[in-house]
């Protein structure tokens, strides 16, 4: 049983959530109340991550990362190190493959939120901030919740992308799916049996509470 | 237009909905805004609280302009005092009852809060009710809440969009009534939209006709009932008794005007502002029709005697509603309601004859519409 | 109030455990990038290195084509160990290690098939063109031949034995030797050619037998390796253990071919 791959992965997820769920609570709150002409092509563009391979997202995070493009070349005068075969890098591989995952659900719920709510918190006075605090985010609650819960889960899960942009470093970029994967090579079946079943645990506890906090915010509600 | 106190509201715009409105309200007013579906009546309403910007247009309240599209002026919705009832009253269904109204007491200091809310669901006769969520109430409750949470503010203009809609009947006369007692501690002015013309007579001191996104007239509804501007007015309020015909001469000494319909002979209140020989449209209020009983004759019958044959009768309780075909075009029928029991004493009903006359200082001469005018003024 | 924040707190709470936690296993060992041939030999030599010198190093194995790749992106390896010494000479010649490094070893190929298998290993090759003739030979699984040197020996072998155009359409490539072993092992193909210290591991052993491939029916599989720029000592102790008798030993009891000498 590899830990360190495991904690890798927990912390991998739990910072995508960290950093990508405000990120899609401005974003998908934005895309469900704007009527900008763009909307389409940019929902589209979102959504990308869900249709296109790993290998393809891969391929271009590698082209983007690495020390022969600009923003590599930034990173490294920075910090001092390549980005890719990095947890940095790999953070930021998995925040851009999960967008969708985050942002749709909460499109949808700040979406199924009525406008007149919305109107009516201005005529109450309501500042914006007050509004979103307030009104809007308590009603959107379920759908931020599975967005957080699909980002962690499938972080947890992504397996093509790491492959190409992390390199399987241990304790820097080797995540549990990589490692069952190593450990399925080198004819260990034992540990990779495993560390599968710890993975399929965690996933199957992960969206169950989501479940069951959904279901008790909904009964609130409504 | 004054601009010292109360609102006043000029729009105009082509788009998405054509609007030329121009109306005004004094303090304590309520001002209702009465139209078929699609008149731009909530639309109205909508600019007036800031949630919709005309192309063009100036709204001015107690002597601050809220918008002003010349001067590039439009103050936010949640800058504007106004309190908005919704149609569907938009509470927030995760809030109770007494945090809905607490949110809009945002400006009053933090402590005072939940007793002012407190004090203002006791007002409405919620008291005992403050913890419970939306879904927990009944609609006339729910509504009510929603009317707690508009005052809280203590909005300079109070907006009400088709308030009574969303209950039943009997709730919905409670709820009226209820809306007519708590008026007299209404220092703001108050916009009703509503496509209810019973409503809107019960409640407000001016009914404002709204017609495809244009002001009409706006009148008391007295004299809207009685002197409609025009017959497009006269159909939108529900005057079924409105006739064609031309002017044929005025009498000064008499102080009588002369119709020519359908050749006969009207006389009307004098009204020399029409020429001789002028198109004109006339109407007359169905209270002010009396039909001639067997039993009992009257003094108002000399004036503009008539007799036509009863073509529909139909009994609504106490009342008799009845369609009354003169001189044998049913073109321009009469309508007019008698108590049953006299429609039975006098043996009216289909096919009898029925003699009535219609008293002159009521009869209304209108501009006739121009040919090929609006006859689709249905809601 | 508390309500209210605690989702904060919460979140807050989790953000320091996830950024601020100190990571409980080491860091800054030496990671050593090696051809997937070594999995079992080089995690022995990883072993007897430590138990000499007390310092440990990180292992990674896979296709020796990808880590020349990565390498050029800038994986942080500190050593790379190819199965195929073109790797090697190339990254030299664009300057991503100090020399052109050292053959470390010579591998070779050999033919396995599973228990139960129809096909019988034979160096020779000769069953297996005769289970192609007769038409009943389904799967046959061999490394990557576009980056995986043990692929491209494969593919001259059956190139040699004139077997290649036939065996085309029957073929499953692992991403590298340790996969394609994985695939003819696994009993849904009927045998493959992978790398002999592979299937001498008695992980691999267990599962079927095997015949070693002339090796004059392919190029030299001439594994060098070498250092990379930034190096750290424990990194360079490593590869020089891989150079004394010590580490010579296990390479060769795994099935490795030693070089003479040094070059």
């Amino acid at each position: 049983m590899d830990w360190e791959a495991l904690w890798l992965s927990v912390r991998l997820g739990g910072l995508s959530v960290l950093i990508l769920v405000p990120i899609a609570i401005v974003v998908g709150r934005w895309l469900a109340v704007t009527a900008a002409s763009g909307k389409s092509l940019i929902e589209a563009s979102l959504a990308l991550p869900l249709v296109l391979p790993p290998t393809v997202l891969g391929f271009y995070l590698l082209v983007a990362f690495g020390a022969g493009s600009w923003v590599g070349r930034l990173w490294q005068d920075v910090f001092g190190h390549t980005l890719v075969f990095t947890f940095e890098g790999l953070l930021i591989a998995s925040i851009i493959v999960n967008i969708p995952f985050a942002v749709q659900p909460i499109q949808r719920a700040f979406e199924a939120i009525s406008p007149d709510l919305r109107e009516a918190a201005a005529c109450c006075g309501l500042s914006w901030w007050r509004s979103l605090w307030r009104i809007e985010l308590p009603l959107a609650w379920p759908g931020i919740l599975t967005g957080m819960v699909l980002t962690f889960a499938h972080t947890l899960g992504e397996f093509g992308v790491v492959l190409m942009v992390g390199g399987s470093i241990p304790g820097e970029t080797r995540t549990i799916a990589i490692a069952i994967y190593d450990r399925v090579q080198a004819f260990d079946e034992a540990s990779a049996g495993k560390m599968a079943a710890v993975l399929l645990l965690i996933s199957l506890v992960t969206i169950t509470l989501s479940y069951l906090l959904t279901q008790r915010v909904r009964r609130r509600h409504d | 237009m004054t601009d010292a106190a109360g609102l006043s509201i000029r729009l105009d715009q082509d788009r998405p909905i054509p609007l030329s409105i121009e109306l005004s309200a004094v303090p304590g007013e309520i001002l209702a805004i009465v139209g078929p579906s699609g008149s731009g009546k909530s639309t109205t309403l909508r600019v007036v609280a800031g949630l919709h910007r005309p192309s063009a247009g100036r709204i001015v309240c107690n002597g601050t302009t809220w918008l002003d599209t010349k001067a590039g002026i439009d103050v936010p919705a949640r800058r504007r005092r106004v309190g908005l009832v919704f149609q569907s009253y938009a509470l927030f269904p995760h809030l109770t009852a007494l945090e809905n109204v607490v949110e809009a007491l945002q400006d009053r200091p933090p402590q005072a809060r939940r007793d002012e809310g407190r004090a203002l669901l006791q007002r409405i006769r919620l008291d005992g009710l403050e913890d419970r969520l939306p879904r927990q109430l009944s609609g006339g409750q729910q509504q009510r809440v929603a009317v707690a949470r508009a005052l809280a503010r203590r909005p300079d203009v109070l907006l009400l969009d088709e308030p009574f809609t969303a209950v039943d009947r009997v709730t919905r006369h409670r709820l009226v009534r209820e809306l007519a007692d708590l008026r007299q501690d209404l220092p703001m002015p108050v916009l009703l939209v509503t496509h209810d013309l019973d409503e809107a007579a019960r409640l407000a001191d001016r009914i404002c006709v709204v017609h495809r996104g244009r002001t009409l007239q706006t009148a008391s509804p007295e004299s809207l009932m009685a002197r409609p501007a025009s017959p497009l007015v006269a159909r939108l309020v529900n005057l079924r008794n409105v006739f064609s015909g031309h002017v044929t001469g005025h009498s000064a000494d008499r102080g009588v005007t002369f119709i020519e319909w359908q050749g006969r002979t009207i006389e009307a209140g004098l009204s020399d502002a029409f020429d001789s020989g002028a198109r004109v449209a006339w109407c007359i209020p169905a209270d002010s029709i009396i039909v001639h009983r067997r039993d009992r004759p009257s003094q108002g019958e000399r004036e503009n005697p008539l007799s036509g044959i009863v073509g529909e009768a139909v009994r609504l309780g106490e009342t008799t509603e009845l369609v009354v075909v003169v001189g044998g075009d049913d073109r321009e029928p009469f309508h007019l309601a008698i108590p049953t029991h006299v429609a039975r004493r006098n043996g009216i009903d289909v096919g009898a004859e029925v003699g009535f006359s219609i008293r002159a200082e009521a009869v209304h001469l209108m501009p006739a519409e121009p040919d090929g005018g609006e006859h689709s003024a249905s809601d | 109030m508390v309500r209210r924040i605690g989702p904060f707190l919460f979140a807050f709470a989790i953000a320091v455990a996830l950024i601020g936690a100190p990571r409980p296993w080491a860091r800054g060992l030496p990671t050593i990038a090696a051809a997937s041939d070594l999995q079992f030999a080089l995690g022995e030599v990883a072993e007897a290195f430590t138990e000499e010198t007390g310092r440990q190093v990180k292992l990674i194995f896979g296709s020796s084509g990808n880590f020349y790749r990565q390498i050029q992106q800038g994986a942080p390896f500190h050593m790379y160990l190819s199965a195929d010494e073109e790797f090697v000479l190339d990254l030299a010649k664009k300057g991503f290690t100090p020399d052109r490094g050292a053959l470390y070893a010579i591998g070779r190929i050999v033919i396995i098939t599973p228990h139960g298998s129809p096909l019988k290993p034979d160096g020779g090759l000769k069953h297996l063109g005769a289970a192609l003739r007769d038409g009943w030979l389904r799967k046959f699984a061999i490394a990557n031949p576009d980056h995986a040197p043990y692929g491209r020996r494969a593919e001259e072998a059956l190139r040699h034995a004139g077997l290649w155009d036939a065996l085309r359409g029957k073929l499953v490539l692992g991403e590298n030797v340790s996969q394609a072993a994985q695939f003819a092992t696994s009993g849904s193909a009927q045998g493959g050619i992978i790398a002999h210290s592979l299937a001498l591991s008695p992980n691999v052993s267990k599962l079927g037998t095997f015949a070693p491939i002339p090796q004059s029916w392919h190029k030299p599989l001439r594994q060098r390796m070498a250092l990379l720029k930034g190096a750290n000592d424990t990194a360079r102790r490593f590869y020089g253990f891989m150079r004394e008798p010590g580490g010579r030993a296990i390479l060769r009891r795994h099935g490795f071919v030693l070089p003479g000498g040094t070059r």
